[in-house]
């Protein structure tokens, strides 16, 4: 996967495309409009992460005019402006999804698979996932571990599913307020840790391998080995 | 009403000035009239002529009264003569009727010879006026003018005076009327501009008149004014998202680093340390975004997404969210709300505001109590009403509740919550107000307007 960073702070791009690496990126990064535009018409490039506050110009002015010289890769806007306007402007103006800073690095790599997702021929969905002994029925709400029925709420349902779909990979507490429950909020309290107690009392019985983790100060992960 | 008033004065006086001059009119030719006859009836010898010549004289006189209804035709009785003797008897009479009543009355009246007088006779309806001289011979001349025509001439102009005074009035009025009138819709035009910008968009002006008077002046000054608003709303736009650009791009490469060192696998001592850092650095930044709001809020400069919103819908989402944290906390949550309630509003800023008023709740009340929230309309503005059995506010904070910086004791939070509902709701328009219940529990009630199209309410199926 080739991916383009546009972002001029240093040490964000610098720990970004180290990261970016890691997680198996091939990353080309640049620091302000000009380069980014010579770099994206030298090579195809799979995704873009896009800075808005750039030096030479607007993020959004930069999005414009690779979309018109036919860059037709999803982009991943990132913004430390904190208007609502900004990033609905730059959804309809041709970013493909956006993330204020600052923001977990989990959060951006879920963002960045979703947008490659989106992006490619879509995948024969499934009715049915399967991670290690559980089994979800996603046409008959109802999930299984080695062949027991859970007796999950529908809201559990909606929240082990997500997980699910995430498997291996860390889902933030804001990712999972986002996608279960719709808002991008960040309570005060525990609610979503009091979520995940309870459906790993479900779902990780006693005697069982436990198959939800809690990485503090990150997020959760369902374990796929 | 003052002019009203005004021309009223102003036909009385000239109502009285036309009657005097009449009055001063009729007298002249009556003393002009009774001396002619003394002449004629002192030199006139006393035959059996006598009574014709005066009598003649004084009926070519009554020919020539002023004022004269020239309807009323020969039957004259608007003059009379009547000569007396010394003694008081009649000696000669000249008019309609018998001359007695008229005798009888001049003789009970004190007619003083020279300056006319009025003098009501029985059978007549409207009084004489009468002039009198003294001849020679000791017996007395009296002539007499009935004011009936005066009277009809000064009802006539009196009327005439009534009808210009009702059109002048009634023409001034509508003048008044239409041009106030037309003078306010330019005013109520321009308020309700003026009332939609400071809730909708500061980019909309106050329409502008061709005309050159105070209130197309008005209409100048008000979006002079407004040019200076929109133009510091922009700069205070431009601070707080380059303060919140400045602070934000350090924080995100601290927060990487970290996050990094967390997962480069080398599972140090520090990784707890590092662990709590990233945890105070997510609260930092939740603060920082939570302040700038409500310092925009509080300068009116919260810019709001509008889209219709369900509050009953998002209400039950929030209560599922929150119901598991609340109940571990031995807390009951309870909605009573009559369906669908349709609000215009921000939904990001809404969501974050409701979860301000939970997370409020679940910090601060005791196990064992139970929250009731009650959604319904009220005076046709959505009413959220957010009651507790908890020991409620703290009666010297209570004043100060939705100010910054104001946090109840053993509170985790940063204080900014309930400053940040009320920022929320104030922009939307609405208003919050925070008391004690009668039993001592807290109770906050969110007023909001309910969705302009519909009456907010989706009639429930």
């Amino acid at each position: 996967m080739r991916l383009l960073l546009v972002e001029d702070e240093i040490d964000i791009q610098s720990f970004l495309q180290r990261s970016l690496e890691e997680a198996g990126y091939q990353v080309e990064a640049a620091s302000d409009g000009k380069t980014a535009e010579r770099i994206a018409m030298e090579g195809l490039f799979d995704i873009l992460i896009v800075d808005l506050g750039l030096p030479d110009q607007d993020g959004i002015t930069l999005i414009l005019k690779l979309r018109q010289l036919g860059v037709s890769a999803p982009v991943l806007i990132l913004s430390a402006r904190r208007s609502v306007d900004d990033r609905v402007c730059g959804l309809e103006q041709g970013g493909d999804d956006y993330l204020t800073k600052p923001f977990a690095l989990a959060e951006l790599l879920a963002r960045l698979r979703n947008l490659l997702k989106r992006n490619s021929p879509a995948a024969s969905e499934s009715t049915r996932i399967r991670v290690l002994d559980l089994e979800l029925d996603l046409l008959r709400r109802e999930a299984t571990r080695s062949g027991q029925v859970l007796q999950l709420t529908p809201q559990e349902f909606v929240l082990l599913e997500y997980l699910c779909r995430n498997a291996g990979r860390v889902v933030t507490r804001s990712m999972i307020l986002d996608k279960v429950w719709g808002m991008r909020i960040q309570p005060d309290t525990n609610v979503v840790d009091v979520h995940i107690y309870r459906l790993r009392g479900k779902v990780d019985g006693q005697g069982q391998k436990p198959l939800i983790r809690t990485l503090r100060g990150v997020g959760y992960v369902l374990k796929d080995r | 009403m003052a002019f009203a008033c005004g021309t009223m004065l102003v036909f009385i006086f000239l109502h009285r000035f036309v009657a005097s001059d009449i009055q001063r009119r009729s007298d002249a030719w009556l003393s002009g009239e009774v001396e002619v006859l003394g002449d004629v009836a002192e030199q006139t010898p006393k035959n059996a002529l006598y009574d014709r010549v005066v009598g003649e004289v004084a009926e070519l006189a009554s020919k020539e009264v002023p004022n004269k209804d020239s309807s009323a035709g020969a039957s004259n009785d608007s003059v009379f003569f009547l000569q007396t003797g010394g003694d008081g008897s009649l000696l000669l009479w000249v008019g309609a009727g018998s001359g007695v009543p008229n005798l009888k009355a001049i003789q009970a009246g004190k007619i003083v010879p020279g300056s006319p007088s009025d003098l009501r006779v029985q059978g007549f309806e409207v009084p004489f006026r009468v002039a009198s001289t003294r001849l020679n011979d000791g017996s007395y001349i009296h002539l007499g003018l009935s004011e009936r025509d005066e009277l009809r001439v000064l009802r006539s102009l009196w009327l005439r005076f009534v009808l210009l005074w009702l059109l002048l009035v009634f023409l001034g009025f509508n003048i008044v009327f239409f041009t106030t009138k037309r003078m306010l819709s330019h005013v109520q035009r321009m308020t309700e501009a003026a009332s939609k910008i400071g809730h909708t968009d500061l980019s909309a002006r106050v329409p502008i008149t061709a005309r050159k008077d105070e209130v197309g002046n008005l209409a100048l000054t008000l979006n002079h004014m407004l040019d200076r608003i929109e133009n510091s709303m922009h700069q205070l736009h431009t601070i707080t998202d380059s303060l919140a650009h400045d602070l934000r791009s350090p924080l995100t490469a601290i927060r990487g680093k970290l996050e990094m060192s967390l997962s480069s696998g080398s599972q140090s001592d520090h990784s707890e340390q590092i662990v709590s850092a990233i945890e105070e650095l997510d609260r930092l930044t939740d603060f920082l975004n939570k302040s700038l709001d409500v310092a925009e809020a509080k300068a009116d400069a919260l810019r709001l997404n509008r889209v219709p919103l369900d509050l009953n819908e998002l209400l039950r989402v929030m209560i599922d969210l929150y119901e598991p944290s609340m109940s571990e906390s031995g807390l009951q949550i309870r909605i009573h709300s009559g369906g669908p309630l349709l609000i215009e509003a921000d939904a990001a800023l809404i969501h974050r505001m409701i979860a301000n008023l939970f997370d409020n709740e679940l910090k601060h009340l005791p196990s064992a109590c139970t929250v009731n929230l009650r959604l319904s309309v009220e005076n046709n503005a959505a009413s959220l009403l957010l009651e507790d059995d908890g020991p409620g506010f703290d009666p010297e904070v209570l004043p100060h509740l939705f100010e910054r910086r104001i946090k109840r004791e053993k509170s985790t939070g940063h204080g900014l919550g309930l400053a940040f509902v009320d920022a929320v709701v104030r922009a939307h328009g609405g208003t919050v107000a925070a008391s004690n219940c009668e039993d001592g529990g807290a109770r906050l009630e969110v007023i909001m307007p309910l969705f302009p199209v519909s009456t907010g309410r989706i009639v429930a199926s």
